[in-house]
């Protein structure tokens, strides 16, 4: 699956994320900002990268500031992200989504 | 103060809204906005707590402006965080996914935190960005010359090009091997972007050491540049020259090995003089910033793409003919008629 455009999902308000995924050349170029990147930083990364493996997707840059997120937004933000940047977000595959 | 806060989306056409925004930006040192600032902005959202007005944003573009939020309500960044999110939020609606925000010092870190990086930082503010672009990805786009050779570089307007500018860059080309020509993007002129660079390129085709490019959004020029939270015109045009002359020299020059801007002379704008003076200022040493006198017609008239724009507005074909090089000639001829009816918009 690839990248048709960048999109966005998610708000920048507390305990959400937002994801912003644009089209990539070298595998998943992640950029994460968050407060709390010492104690959850590798655990928001974890969640974010296996959903675009779910999806396999395997160029794209993401951009991710995060404000304190549980794991179930940041795996739903980042789907939804997906879901517009694929084009597919009138189409969805609800099957994935499981 | 209520618990749930909204953000709605503020008509500024309503005169009681405009006057509740208006006072609001006062008490924050915003003051004397015009139509002309208010037409320029394309949304502008707002956060109510009983009735009154306490903290906005709005978007022209791609720039996040008047963002103010009364004292009391600023505990914990909480409005800050949702204003700046409801923007991009509606900036990305519209497909817009590259966001600057020009600012105080002390805001800067407040968007840091939101995932805006830092592209400038002078003595008046700071400018950021986020988003899927960069300055990085603007550079990396430019077509870069190699070998051992002196590049210089012109930015212009050109509104649209004439044979003063034609001019300028054959100058240009007597004193540096290569010339860039940058052509400003913002599109707040009578042509349009891309008219203006289309017109530059046909007119320097027969010079083949004149590398034209867009200016994109980092060679600014004066319209793109925000005013609303410097004090006073002086303090504006200081702003906008010494941040433009900066970017130039630490990013453009930089990546590019430009060692030589070239300016036309200004006699007739007084802000274009200013400008050169801080480029003056800024530039050197590292770069060699010389000024061409301007070309002149007969009776020592100097072109100028002013002159063109009133030539155009009373029709004199014949005038035209006589400023601009053949190429802006048949472009100005073939579009009259609608070029006049966008003059009469205005």
């Amino acid at each position: 699956m690839d990248i048709k455009k960048t999109a966005i999902a998610g708000t920048l308000e507390s305990s959400d994320i937002q994801i912003m995924v644009s089209i990539g050349e070298n595998g998943i170029e992640l950029d994460l900002e968050s407060q709390v990147i010492e104690q959850f930083g590798k655990q928001i990364k974890a969640v974010i990268l296996e959903t675009f493996d779910k999806y396999g997707i395997k160029n794209a840059t993401v951009k991710a500031v995060d404000k304190g997120a549980l794991d179930c937004t940041i795996k739903a933000r980042t789907e939804a992200a997906i879901q517009r940047a694929i084009e597919k977000d009138h189409d969805l595959n609800w099957e994935a989504l499981i | 103060m209520s618990d749930e806060l909204k953000i709605t989306t503020l008509f500024l056409k309503d005169k009681k809204t405009r006057q509740q925004w208006e006072s609001l930006l006062y008490h924050h040192d915003i003051f004397s906005i015009t139509d002309k600032d208010v037409l320029l902005l394309d949304q502008t959202f707002g956060i109510y707590d009983n009735q009154g007005l306490i903290a906005t944003i709005s978007i022209a573009s791609n720039v996040l402006k008047y963002l103010v939020i009364e004292e009391r309500y600023r505990e914990n960044g909480k409005l800050f965080n949702m204003l700046v999110s409801h923007a991009i939020n509606a900036l990305a609606s519209q497909g817009i996914f590259h966001v600057l925000v020009f600012t105080k010092l002390d805001y800067a870190k407040s968007f840091q935190y939101l995932g805006f990086s830092n592209i400038m930082t002078t003595e008046y503010g700071v400018f950021l960005e986020k988003g899927d672009q960069s300055i990085n990805t603007f550079l990396s786009q430019l077509p870069l010359i190699k070998g051992d050779y002196t590049i210089s570089a012109i930015v212009m307007n050109a509104n649209p090009f004439t044979k003063g500018h034609l001019y300028l860059v054959e100058e240009a080309l007597k004193k540096s091997d290569y010339v860039y020509v940058f052509v400003v993007s913002a599109n707040q002129s009578l042509f349009t972007s891309e008219e203006r660079y289309q017109l530059v390129c046909q007119g320097v085709e027969h010079l083949e050491r004149a590398v034209v490019c867009q200016g994109g959004e980092y060679m600014v020029s004066l319209a793109t540049f925000p005013s609303y939270f410097l004090k006073n015109k002086e303090e504006v045009i200081s702003y906008q020259t010494q941040l433009d002359a900066l970017l130039f020299k630490e990013y453009i020059a930089k990546t590019l090995h430009i060692t030589k801007r070239f300016l036309g002379e200004e006699p007739l704008s007084d802000t274009t003089k200013r400008y050169n003076k801080a480029l003056l200022t800024y530039l050197p040493p590292e770069i060699e910033v010389e000024i061409i006198p301007r070309k002149t017609i007969d009776h020592h008239q100097v072109i100028s793409a002013t002159k063109v724009r009133e030539c155009i507005q009373f029709g004199d074909l014949e005038l035209i003919k006589q400023l601009v090089p053949i190429t802006t000639y048949h472009f100005i001829s073939e579009h009259l008629t609608e070029l006049q009816k966008r003059l009469d918009n205005n």
